[in-house]
């Protein structure tokens, strides 16, 4: 299954953006940012469904609360960025 | 029969809830934004539902403008220090704590107070306006007196603040949990309250609405942005350096739950109820001055007095030998004092909470009837 890496500013920030979703009825979750991911050091992220982007992404960025990055996260642990 | 009229120190007694999750955050809950196993998320899920239900009560939009601190001393602090700077020209109430008046001082602030009839609201506004002709960076103002309950017109006092266009701090430390406060609206700039008073969380514990960015007052580890050195440019982070107090934290949410529970304006009725109690029974007593404010809207939980012919500290040490809890002297609030002319022998204070009883006010008039008769 293949799931989407919403990088956050702060855990707050995360969990503020995660809510916006869950409320939705989406099912997300908030984790820790990877280290090869994190350029700035620790720092958390929301992990969405796959199927669920497109949809997450707009909602977020209507609430003002877009990631700064997003990485598309494999079944096999690797990942890769994903141009805004 | 022991009794506890402190509660403007600190509301010893608390709701069990409030004991249970404090204390069984000791071996549950990790370091919010310090790792991504169980217990710093079981920490984090804390921290922000605690942000949360503190923005729901104070009415505030963003729950990134919600602070932790240690107490309302702590906020002030970081807020005075990130809005005044030496020689700047800061307007204060005539109630104002050390919280406050120490900061300024420290930074060499040109401090202006606000001189007013006691308990004066119309003339603590029209004296506010006319200090502003004079120009000020800023005004810092409290919002219910913790030497004598009186509630100022915050509402007026934000109001003419946005009028002239100077940033307000508001010290929220004896209102947060009992009189309406709601950010959005008063539109302040910073309100500093703390967690272990009318929120009744533990001890070392508070919160600090934010308007704007602040500066932080100390550095160090945010759980974000690790590999640089400066610290974050962001809320709440940039506020909150170091180990968070979880325990604290965790109780504070439920003292929130607690308060929003039972609504602020119910607490207030009942604490009004006792203190006019309290004050009716006190003013029978001869020699006894009491500090009662007639105006319902102005009043609060807490009341002063001062018995004729005995000192403050020993008229408190006397009911505290009859098992009364109440404190004494200056309150860390001299400008108060000198607003009521009990400066610098200051008054004894009593303060209720939603736990006291009309039963334990009827018992402290007759111990200070008898302190009085046996002087």
């Amino acid at each position: 299954m293949i799931n989407y890496l919403m990088i956050c500013r702060s855990l707050t920030y995360a969990q503020k953006a995660a809510k916006v979703l869950e409320r939705a009825g989406m099912t997300v979750s908030v984790t820790r940012t990877p280290p090869g991911i994190s350029e700035k050091g620790c720092g958390y992220c929301i992990k969405v469904p796959e199927r669920r982007l497109s949809q997450a992404l707009e909602m977020l960025k209507s609430a003002d609360l877009a990631p700064t990055k997003i990485y598309v996260l494999f079944s096999d642990g690797n990942y890769s960025e994903v141009g805004l | 029969m022991t009794v506890y009229l402190d509660n403007a120190a600190t509301t010893l007694i608390k709701p069990r809830s409030v004991i249970r999750a404090s204390s069984g955050a000791m071996s549950a809950l990790g370091s919010p934004g310090r790792g991504g196993h169980k217990y710093a998320m079981a920490a984090a899920e804390t921290a922000f539902s605690c942000r949360e239900a503190a923005a729901k009560l104070f009415n505030v939009d963003d729950v990134e403008k919600v602070v932790f601190t240690f107490n309302a001393t702590h906020g002030l602090n970081i807020v005075i220090k990130t809005l005044a700077k030496p020689g700047d020209r800061v307007i204060v109430s005539g109630y104002e704590h050390n919280a406050v008046m120490r900061p300024l001082y420290e930074i060499g602030a040109d401090v202006a107070v606000v001189r007013s009839r006691l308990f004066d609201a119309e003339e603590i506004t029209e004296n506010l306006k006319k200090e502003l002709e004079s120009g000020a960076k800023l005004v810092v103002w409290n919002h219910v007196s913790n030497v004598f309950g009186f509630v100022q017109p915050i509402d007026e006092i934000a109001a003419i603040c946005r009028d002239a266009s100077v940033p307000l701090i508001i010290d929220a430390s004896q209102s947060a949990g009992t009189v309406k406060l709601d950010f959005k609206a008063l539109g302040a700039d910073f309100i500093a309250m703390p967690g272990h008073k009318g929120l009744y969380g533990p001890q070392g514990s508070g919160l600090l609405l934010c308007g704007r960015m602040i500066k932080p007052l100390i550095s160090g580890g945010t759980g974000s942005n690790s590999a640089e050195y400066a610290m974050p440019d962001f809320l709440p982070d940039a506020a909150e350096a170091g180990t968070h107090n979880m325990p604290g934290i965790a109780g504070l949410l439920e003292g929130i739950k607690f308060v929003s529970r039972h609504g602020p304006e119910n607490i207030l009725f009942h604490e009004k109820r006792l203190i006019r109690e309290l004050a009716a029974g006190l003013k029978r007593i001869k020699g006894v001055t009491v500090y009662d404010i007639v105006d319902n809207e102005r009043m609060s939980g807490v009341l002063s007095f001062t018995i004729d012919g005995m000192e403050s500290e020993r008229a408190g040490q006397e009911l505290a030998r009859r098992g009364i809890a109440v404190r004494a002297g200056l309150h860390c609030a001299p400008e108060a004092h000198k607003t009521a002319g009990t400066f610098p022998v200051g008054t004894v204070r009593a303060s209720v909470s939603v736990f006291n009883t009309r039963q334990e006010v009827m018992y402290t008039v007759k111990a200070v009837e008898e302190i009085c008769r046996s002087r």
